[in-house]
C-alpha cells in the first residue's frame, strides 16, 4: 500500500473515530447532567437554536429570495402546522425564483 | 418491523430526496478527484456525516494533510456533540449499550425530525434509528449512482433542492415555539449565528450560536422567576 492510500484511510479513521467520539459523548455527558434544572432548560432549548443557527446565515445569503420563502414556511407553519407542505411551497418558490427571475 | 422504526423511516424519506440528490454530487466530485469507490464507501459507513464528508473530498489533494483534513472536518462535526446532547429526553431509561449503538445513525436531519415528533407524541428510538437508517440508506444509493454514473442530477441548486434543508429545518424550528418566551433566546441565536458566520471563519458559529441562545433561555427564565 503506498503513502497515499495510507494517508487516506488515516484521514477516514481519524475523523469516523472523531465523529463517533462527539456523537457518543454528548449524550453520554446530558444524561449525567439532566438532573439540574437549568441544564434541563438549556437541553430543552438546543435543538431549536441549533437548527436556527444551522439556517440563518444560509437564508441571508439567499437574500431576497431566501427571506420571502422564509416567510412562506413562517406563515404556511402557522395556518396549518404542516413542515411537508411548507418545505415543498418554499423549494418550489425558490426554484422559480433562480430560473426566471435572476 | 417495529412501528417507531417503520415511522421514523417514512417520516424521513421527503426530505431524503435531498440527501440522495447531494449524495450524487458528491459521488460526481470523488471521480473528479480520483477517489476510489472503497475510500468513498468507508467515509459513508463510518464517517456518515454528509457535510464533514463534502469537507474532506474538498480538501483532498494529491498530497494529503492528514492533521488539517482531520481538524476542519471535526470541526464541522462539532454541533453533533449538542445534537446529541439534546437526544438525552428520548433515551431516558435506555442502557448505555443501547446509546452506543443508536448514536451512530444521528443525523441532523432525522435528529431534527425526531425531536418535533418527540413533543407531539410518545415515541421510542427506534423512531430515530428508523430515520437514521433512511437517510443511512439514500446517503449510500446517491453516492454510488453519483459515482458510476456522473452527473445525473446537473445542478441540484437548479430545482431548488439545497433549500430543501434550510425549509425544512427552519419549519421544524418553528413547530418547537411555545410561546413568548421563546423569542427572546431565539432572536439572540439567529443574531449571533450570522455575527459569527461573518467573525470566523469556520463552521463553529453554528455550535457557538447554539450555546449562547440556549444558554440565554436559562439566564432570562431565572430572572422571570425572581422578577
Amino acid at each position: 500500500m503506498d503513502s497515499f492510500t495510507l494517508s487516506a484511510l488515516a484521514i477516514i479513521f481519524l475523523v469516523a473515530l472523531g465523529t463517533y467520539s462527539l456523537r457518543v459523548s454528548g449524550i453520554l455527558l446530558s444524561s449525567r447532567l439532566s438532573k439540574n434544572k437549568k441544564i434541563e432548560l438549556f437541553l430543552d432549548y438546543l435543538p431549536s437554536t441549533l437548527l436556527l443557527a444551522l439556517v440563518f446565515p444560509s437564508i441571508i445569503k439567499e437574500g431576497v429570495a431566501g427571506v420571502i420563502a422564509s416567510l412562506l414556511i413562517v406563515l404556511i407553519m402557522y395556518r396549518t402546522n404542516n413542515v411537508l407542505l411548507s418545505m415543498c411551497v418554499s423549494i418550489l418558490f425558490i426554484a422559480l425564483f433562480r430560473n426566471y427571475m435572476t | 418491523m417495529d412501528k417507531n422504526f417503520r415511522n421514523g423511516f417514512i417520516a424521513n424519506l421527503p426530505i431524503g430526496i435531498s440527501v440522495f440528490a447531494y449524495g450524487a454530487v458528491l459521488g460526481v466530485l470523488c471521480i473528479q478527484k480520483d477517489i476510489e469507490f472503497y475510500q468513498l464507501a468507508l467515509m459513508n459507513i463510518f464517517i456518515f456525516a454528509g457535510s464533514s464528508q463534502f469537507v474532506i473530498v474538498d480538501m483532498w489533494n494529491t498530497t494529503l494533510d492528514i492533521i488539517g483534513v482531520t481538524i476542519a472536518a471535526l470541526l464541522v462535526n462539532l454541533r453533533y456533540f449538542l445534537v446529541t446532547a439534546s437526544l438525552n429526553t428520548l433515551f431516558v431509561g435506555t442502557s448505555k449499550t443501547q446509546k452506543f449503538k443508536y448514536m451512530h445513525f444521528v443525523t441532523d436531519e432525522c435528529w431534527a425530525i425526531t425531536m418535533q415528533r418527540l413533543k407531539q407524541e410518545s415515541i421510542t428510538p427506534m423512531f430515530l434509528l428508523g430515520g437514521g437508517v433512511c437517510i443511512f440508506s439514500v446517503w449510500f444509493a446517491g453516492t454510488s449512482l453519483g459515482y458510476f454514473l456522473g452527473d445525473f442530477i446537473q445542478s441540484p441548486e437548479k430545482y431548488g433542492l439545497d433549500f430543501a434543508f434550510i425549509a425544512i429545518f427552519l419549519a421544524l424550528a418553528i413547530s418547537m415555539y411555545k410561546g413568548k418566551e421563546n423569542i427572546i433566546p431565539w432572536l439572540i441565536t439567529i443574531v449571533s449565528a450570522f455575527a459569527f458566520e461573518q467573525l470566523i471563519d469556520e463552521k463553529i458559529y453554528i455550535v457557538l450560536a447554539a450555546i449562547l441562545g440556549a444558554f440565554s433561555a436559562v439566564v432570562f427564565s431565572k430572572d422571570e422567576r425572581y422578577g
